[in-house]
């Protein structure tokens, strides 16, 4: 028990962008510059930053979807970084993703049943029929949910569509990339309830990424800030939100808009900080 | 404390009533969008609307700006200060008119609200000289007023910042643009929808206080359509909940929101208050989710989600309240053992 679910040390990605000049290569983006951490199995983790910090390079990365330019990443104690697809076969068992928006993540021209089945297709995993209706259930979407098409669900649905596919091949790892921005205020409800009861009832290592500060420290034990390729700030949820240190935490908590703050009479004003 | 938030505003509501909207109804081709939306505005005041997708909010800020579908059947009235014939009905020439000059709109999505081959400079004077009429259409005073307007809304570099396109700008600082369009011609109401949802929290931060100073540098009206609680709470003074193209609840806010009595709204608050569950724990949820358009109940709309339903909710539940902007329409309301 003592392999950190993830483990990330001093992990580096550089991007080339497009050149500007014929004498010239394109400028060089470094979108994370030295990030470490781990992730307890069992722990629900949050990643908090806004766009541009390096959260999406840092998912793609921990889930094996791109390279480094150094560091390492290991999952359950496997090298996961530097290897080609062909021998992370480990990976896609154990780990597995939901992103923000799922009419962009499920293929419009299948059945819910064979996207679902998707990942036990691709891991040769025996019983599909029987497996597919059970995650079905899981997500609370009835059996005949299987033989429609993705545009027939809400975004509330799609989303239990995601989250019973990434279920599909058993992992122990989920990651969720701002799985619930894109839905309604009720509906965000329902889909965060269905993550934590499934990550509870399976006993899932959760890796959440968000913008919103207010669902990270409802979902995560343990969060981590990142501002620029860095993360600046890490600790317990409680603490973090209670006593920040870093100068970021606290601009990025000050501009929250609380519903509690603003009944106590915070103003827009309130929420810029430092007066300009 | 707030300053902005310790203004007080002229008792006399006659002659600072800005917008006043009169039992708007809506049907496109077969569904009834909205029913007998009734509100108004005072100069100086903001007011939320707030609800989720598909419960008529947008639709009604587009009837605001006479910016509905041509087929479309609108009745009721919409009339704003300044403006002397009724919105609805008018011809587009006078709509036009009245666009960008009397009221002006936010959108969401800045990138798609700007012109992507304008210089954004030339996209504010554009809005300036398009209404100062035959005799005002200086050119070059348009465009030093459009760099003054872009300074105001705390684009760094003003002057060079005019001769950029959209897209070598972020989506705060073409957000602020979009602002400084709209504020142009210091209309007396103005519209913005989801104008944040695109954007960082601290970046969103700068755009809500930019709002909200310019529009009380103007004295003007505004109608601040969001799904989130907590923005409409920091931004507002009064509130208006809509479901299933209904007013539902409307109030000052801190009334609706300490105390809500829609059932709705009591939900809607449950769900979104995730500071005070329990971390890991399980959230309050309305049940299901919202019906597409023309597939709402009759009688009471929430009555197919609702938990307190009962037969008497097949009828439509009466406007309970002192006037439209004050009050809520249900048959079960929260807190009502508490009022007797």
């Amino acid at each position: 028990m003592t392999t950190p679910a993830i483990s990330v040390r001093d992990l580096r990605r550089r991007y080339r962008r497009p050149r500007t000049s014929v004498r010239e290569p394109g400028p060089v983006v470094e979108a994370l510059k030295g990030v470490s951490f781990e992730v307890a199995r069992g722990e629900r983790f949050g990643i908090v930053g806004e766009s541009g910090c390096g959260k999406s390079t840092l998912m793609r990365l921990l889930a094996g979807l791109d390279q480094p330019t150094s560091g390492e990443v290991q999952v359950e104690g496997r090298t996961v970084s530097g290897l080609p697809e062909k021998q992370l076969g480990f990976l896609r068992s154990s780990l597995q993703l939901v992103f923000q928006d799922p009419m962009g993540s499920l293929d419009p021209r299948m059945r819910v049943r064979d996207i679902v089945a998707e990942p036990l297709v691709a891991q040769r995993l025996p019983n599909r029929r029987a497996r597919v209706a059970e995650l079905l259930e899981a997500v609370g979407l009835g059996p005949e949910a299987g033989d429609r098409f993705p545009h027939q669900f809400s975004g509330g649905q799609r989303q239990r569509i995601s989250i019973a596919r990434a279920l599909a091949p058993s992992p122990s790892i989920l990651l969720a990339d701002e799985p619930v921005s894109a839905l309604d205020v009720s509906v965000r409800a329902q889909v965060l309830n269905l993550i934590t009861d499934l990550v509870g009832d399976l006993g899932l290592t959760l890796v959440f990424v968000s913008h919103d500060l207010s669902v990270v420290r409802h979902v995560c034990e343990r969060v981590a800030v990142m501002c620029d390729g860095e993360v600046v700030e890490t600790g317990a949820t409680q603490q973090i939100f209670a006593d920040p240190q870093h100068p970021y935490t606290q601009r990025l908590l000050r501009a929250a808009p609380s519903m509690r703050r603003a009944i106590a009479g915070a103003g827009a004003a309130d929420l810029v900080g430092d007066p300009s | 404390m707030s300053v902005l938030a310790a203004e007080t505003r002229p008792k006399d509501a006659s002659t600072s009533r800005v917008l006043d909207v009169q039992g708007l109804d809506v049907r496109l081709g077969r569904f009834h969008l909205l029913h007998d939306v009734t509100f108004s505005i005072d100069r100086g005041e903001r007011v939320g609307l707030i609800g989720e997708s598909g419960s008529g909010k947008s639709l009604t800020s587009l009837a605001l700006l006479g910016l509905l579908p041509d087929d479309a059947h609108v009745s009721g009235s919409i009339r704003l200060a300044g403006v002397g014939h009724d919105l609805v009905g008018a011809r587009e020439r006078d709509l036009a008119a009245i666009r960008g000059r009397d009221v002006a709109m936010v959108f969401q999505e800045p990138m798609t609200a700007l012109n992507p081959t304008m210089r954004v400079g030339d996209q504010v004077a554009e809005v300036i000289t398009i209404h100062a009429g035959r005799g005002g259409r200086d050119k070059r005073a348009a465009r030093a007023r459009a760099v003054e307007l872009l300074d105001q809304v705390g684009l760094p570099d003003p002057g060079d910042a005019a001769r950029a396109y959209p897209h070598q700008l972020s989506g705060g600082q073409r957000q602020r643009v979009v602002v400084a369009i709209a504020l142009a011609n210091d209309p007396s109401l103005l519209v913005c929808d989801e104008p944040t949802t695109a954007l960082d929290v601290t970046v969103q931060a700068r755009v809500l206080d930019l709002i909200v100073r310019g529009v009380s540098a103007r004295d003007a009206a505004l109608l601040f359509i969001t799904h989130d609680l907590s923005v409409v709470a920091t931004v507002c003074e009064r509130v208006l909940v809509m479901y299933g193209g209904r007013v539902v609840e409307a109030g000052p806010v801190t009334e609706v929101f300490r105390r809500p009595r829609h059932r709705y709204t009591q939900g809607l608050l449950a769900a979104s208050d995730l500071d005070s569950a329990a971390a890991g724990g399980r959230l309050p949820t309305i049940r299901g989710t919202v019906p597409s358009a023309g597939t709402f109940p009759d009688g009471c709309v929430f009555r197919s989600r609702c938990d307190h339903a009962t037969e008497v909710c097949a009828t439509e539940p009466a406007w309970a309240g002192p006037d439209p902007g004050n009050g809520f329409a249900c048959h079960h309301p929260a807190g009502a053992e508490r009022a007797s």
